[in-house]
């Protein structure tokens, strides 16, 4: 499905409102990108993915017979798809597309140089358009989604999802590594906001689990390897107990694993004194009974340090803020403020920032639990002749203080499972700064995954508290329903493919493909590589590492790079391609 | 997506595959997207002339610092779009009747005077139109016309004729190539099916003028934060151009007030409203992003920073380092203006050092906690939901049914249900999308 007639190529400039037009002179790029080889129209606009610029874009197609399309706007990752969409919806094979990044790689970085940023601009659009003249369109593909999902992860997260999956009419396999469901909920006695015991929230997700004859739930089983793509991943599935592995065939996942309790070792004397505890501790020790000092005894002067791991800038997998923490230490704190004398909570700021948390942190204020801020500089905590002695610098008074608590519980980080990375990389995740894992979009797409098919929920995604962690995997299970229903999607075209008469058998391409999208095919003698188009990401190390040049990377062909370098380096020698 | 010419009769549409959702922003638009991707059908109802809500005022968003506009445009047309999707802008739900799987929703179509399909959205009417009034879209600091649309995305792209402003002289009537302006058109009330409803109906921002100590309402460069938004927004009033309203000056000093309306109890606002820090702290490094050279100096006044989300920390760090903004702990005693410069000097205790401070800025930013729309009582009324003592739609179990209200097939997603950001709104939307899709799929029952 090649194009045979000449091209005719449109330029769009886009504005951006400010964001490319306060440092490119938009309306001079346009001009030039008049001038370029096979540009038979050029404008500039300021909001080319607005309806209007979309509208454009459509018209111009019709009217003068465009056959290619360059928009000079912002990044492709967001919108790639909306203008691929646009010359679609004026005739156009979507691949007959192609957009330059004015935005992120010119007006952003060379904010304070507009001159510079201009002309920069105008070497990028024309390259675009040399690589446009020789694009091609590519068939649209699709691959088929398996009417069931995986759940990884039997917490609070993934019995949500499980749930909402099985209650929808579609199969899912819940799997947890533990041998009861339930996460770490199954640790706390009652929880926030509304005073619900933990039990009873877990009991009532798990019978709901049971009752449904679509959900498979699994215990003491792990994932050890997954192969596939969206729609038709394989899962081995390993039982620790029995040693027996099994597959399963789904067509999405969810991956809802969870956090660990960061153990604060080397932190506020913990481990030099039993009655210095975690917060997780004291929630044990709450759950079965009231609490005790390691003597036996009920503590009398107790004290909360927050911000155990977290917030500590320049330690990497520390740096952020745990969410849950300051609610839950202010609960603990005045749930326990009567049975002591004295409950003493020393925090940097006090985050209650969710439904019903600020009015238990005025409940805590109000029952005199002793509210102190640190700051910046962290309290020290001593064990001098068996007794605990902590000093921090009051900032809100700007004194000195000491206290000598018989009980000290420190509210530590939520930090990513220890085999989060390992199991990251079985699901082609990436992780962000704090060691979960990455959402496709921060804002937008906080549930999906660069990875297509795989979903995340909870506090894989990052530290949060169970309302957060429920609502996201309610999120996450819809996006798996919706591929099911659909029953089949899209795949990107943009993928390598190997000429087999040129393939060497030399698999040297299927140990250069980071995503396990190369193997050797059977079918022939000697065997030929073969791609699975699905699982390939279009990023063409094989087709660079391919010794015998049997690889072509469609979309981004060597002779369209060939083209933007010369464009981009002798503008003169462009000429009108003749077909 | 309506196609031309093409009358959609919604007292026929089968309850037992569409549902409703109220409120098009961000949470809503999640919210339908969801469920419509399931091949059911949605209404949904906004009840002003464009989907897109308060994000698609906002100049950038926190922690990354992208631009609103640039990552809700492709939403707003993938909504537009959508073969299952049906917009009723400027429209709002008026009676809600019948049960999970089958309630019956009034919906009164307001008169918007230009027929959707007819109009391109070219703007060829506007300079014909003689009535210039203050554009709500911009927190009413810009102009429009009487026959507008609020901004260059207003979804659907298609005009709307204010009538409370319009003269009728007709000019645009005549101006319109496509004789796409009916000024006979009148209210249309719609009777519609449904199974299952989401309520999206998002929040209010807290009225700072209560506050009569910090000024606002009394002297012009003391501003509220989403006025502040417009300002530094390219398509906004003043192209982007950050000025103080009094004399259009860049200022070089700015205050920004957090918690004015939040975590008040004597204002009736006890709850934290959860977004504030951020977006302040974004708009005080937005003013050090925009005017380098010209903004010298950015102080927050602030009780705790509650930057708990993902990045929120890290931002938070490299809003002090990075942009050298300031950061002060202590709640604002009162702001007074310079009846010569109009500066503004804020009174204020750090109460770190246990100074008194008396600081001058050029312009002062209050930073307003979210409220519940006012007509959410009555909506809520209208079924019966039950409403938390904050004013928000409540919620039975807060830990394993987030968004399932007391009422079966309704549910709730975003900011109606407490103060949310951004993501916290989208995967909410996503969320009730699930819910609702299963009241859908088994019938009514859950």
């Amino acid at each position: 499905m090649t194009i045979e007639e000449e091209p005719r190529v449109g330029v769009f400039i886009c504005h951006c409102g400010h964001n490319i037009a306060g440092a490119v002179d938009c309306e001079d790029v346009a001009k030039a990108a008049a001038d370029y080889p096979n540009v038979k129209f050029s404008t500039d606009f300021m909001f080319m993915c607005s309806d209007s610029g979309q509208a454009l874009i459509r018209e111009k197609i019709q009217e003068l017979d465009l056959n290619r399309v360059v928009v000079a706007s912002c990044s492709p990752r967001m919108h790639e798809p909306t203008f691929r969409r646009v010359v679609e919806e004026a005739g156009l094979n979507r691949y007959c597309y192609d957009q330059v990044n004015l935005r992120e790689h010119v007006s952003w970085c060379h904010a304070l140089e507009p001159e510079k940023a201009t002309v920069k601009a105008k070497d990028l659009v024309r390259m675009s358009v040399a690589r446009a003249a020789l694009l091609q369109p590519l068939e649209i593909k699709t691959v088929s989604i398996a009417p069931h999902a995986l759940v990884i992860g039997g917490g609070i997260s993934g019995l949500r999802a499980a749930v909402d999956i099985g209650s929808r009419g579609y199969k899912a396999t819940l799997i947890e590594k533990e041998s009861e469901f339930g996460g770490h909920l199954r640790f706390l006695s009652v929880m926030y906001p509304d005073n619900e015991n933990a039990d009873d929230v877990i009991k009532r997700l798990v019978d709901e689990a049971k009752s449904l004859e679509n959900v498979t739930m699994l215990t003491n089983s792990e994932v050890v390897d997954l192969d596939g793509h969206i729609g038709n991943f394989e899962a081995t599935i390993k039982n620790n107990k029995t040693g027996k592995t099994s597959r399963e065939k789904v067509g999405a996942v969810i991956v809802a694993t969870g956090f660990e309790p960061f153990e604060p070792v080397g932190y506020y004397g913990y481990g030099e004194h039993s009655d210095i505890i975690t917060l997780a501790g004291f929630e044990k020790m709450r759950k079965k009974g009231p609490l005790r000092r390691s003597d036996g005894k009920s503590p009398k002067n107790l004290l909360f340090i927050g911000c155990v791991g977290s917030r500590e800038e320049g330690v990497k997998g520390h740096e952020h803020c745990s969410r849950y923490c300051c609610t839950a230490m202010a609960k603990a704190a005045a749930d326990i403020r009567d049975d002591c004398n004295e409950v003493v909570l020393l925090y940097n700021d006090m985050r209650t920032f969710g439904r019903g948390h600020e009015e238990i942190h005025r409940e805590a204020r109000s029952k005199h639990v002793v509210f102190s801020k640190f700051g910046d500089k962290k309290p020290k905590v001593k064990v001098e002749n068996n007794e605990i002695v902590v000093r921090w610098r009051d900032v809100l008074s700007c004194s000195y203080m000491e206290y000598r608590p018989d009980m000290v519980v420190l509210t530590t980080a939520m930090v990513p499972p220890k085999t989060s990375e390992e199991l990251g990389k079985l699901f082609g995740l990436t992780h962000s700064a704090d060691g979960f894992y990455n959402e496709e979009h921060i804002k937008l797409a906080p549930l999906t995954t660069h990875t297509a098919g795989v979903m995340i929920a909870g506090c894989a995604q990052s530290a949060k508290d169970t309302t957060d962690s429920t609502t996201q995997a309610s999120g996450a299970a819809v996006k798996a329903v919706s591929l099911m229903v659909r029953g089949s999607v899209e795949i990107e075209s943009a993928v390598a493919a190997v000429d087999d008469t040129l393939c060497s058998s030399c698999h040297t391409c299927v140990t250069a493909c980071p995503y396990g999208a190369i193997a050797m095919g059977t079918t022939s003698n000697p065997p030929r590589a073969f791609v699975t188009e699905a699982k390939c990401h279009g990023c063409g190390t094989c087709a660079a590492a391919c010794p015998s040049k049997a690889i072509t990377m469609q979309h981004s062909t060597d002779q369209q790079i060939k083209a933007m370098l010369e464009a981009f380096l002798e503008p003169s020698l462009m000429q009108e391609s003749v077909k | 997506m309506t196609v031309a010419g093409e009358e959609i009769d919604y007292s026929r549409m089968n309850p037992a595959e569409t549902a409703l959702v109220i409120g098009g922003g961000v949470a809503g638009m999640q919210a339908a997207l969801d469920i419509a991707d399931q091949n059911f059908q949605v209404i949904l109802v906004e009840k002003t002339p464009s989907i897109g809500g308060v994000m698609a005022m906002l100049d950038k968003t926190f922690p990354t610092l992208d631009c609103s506009a640039c990552i809700l445009t492709p939403r707003l047309s993938e909504v537009s779009r959508h073969p299952n999707i049906k917009l009723l802008t400027y429209s709002r739900v008026t009676e809600i009747s019948g049960e999970a799987g089958n309630f019956r929703v009034k919906v009164l179509k307001k008169a918007r005077k230009v027929i959707e399909d007819k109009c391109s959205g070219c703007g060829e009417c506007v300079p014909h139109c003689p009535i210039q009034v203050k554009n709500e879209f911009d927190q009413n600091l810009g102009y429009r016309k009487a026959i507008y649309i609020g901004f260059p995305q207003n979804t659907p792209l298609v005009y709307t004729i204010d009538t409370d402003n319009c003269i009728k002289c007709e000019l645009c009537v005549k101006s319109c190539e496509r004789e796409a302006i009916d000024l006979t058109m009148e209210d249309k009330e719609l009777e519609i099916p449904v199974g299952a409803i989401v309520i999206s109906t998002g929040y209010e921002l807290f009225d700072v003028s209560k506050y009569k100590r910090l000024g606002y309402g009394r002297y012009k460069n003391v501003i509220n934060a989403l006025e502040y938004e417009r300002l530094i927004n390219a398509s906004g009033p003043t192209s982007g151009n950050l000025m103080r309203l009094s004399d259009g000056k860049i200022p070089e000093s700015i205050g920004f007030i957090q918690c004015v309306g939040a975590r008040d109890v004597q204002n009736d606002v006890p709850y934290c409203s959860r977004v504030c820090c951020m977006y302040g702290i974004k708009n005080a490094v937005m003013a050090k992003e925009l005017q380098h050279e010209s903004v010298k100096d950015v102080t927050v006044y602030y009780a705790d920073i509650r930057a708990y989300g993902k990045g929120f920390e890290e931002f938070y760090q490299m809003a002090k380092k990075r942009f050298g903004v300031k950061f002060i702990r202590g709640r604002v005693g009162e702001v007074v203006e310079d009846p010569k410069t109009k500066d503004i000097t804020v009174f204020a205790e750090n109460t770190v050092t246990s100074e008194f401070l008396k600081n001058k800025h050029e312009l002062v930013v209050l930073c307003p906690g979210i409220l519940p729309p006012k007509d959410l009582k009555e909506l809520a009324g209208e079924v019966g939901l039950d409403i938390g003592v904050d004013g928000f739609i409540a919620i039975q179990h807060p830990a394993s049914n987030p968004v399932d209200t007391n009422i079966p097939g309704v549910f709730v997603a975003g900011c109606a249900e407490s103060p949310k950001d951004i993501p916290d709104s989208v995967a909410a939307g996503s969320a009730a999308a699930m819910r609702a899709s299963i009241t859908l799929a088994k019938g009514g029952a859950l």
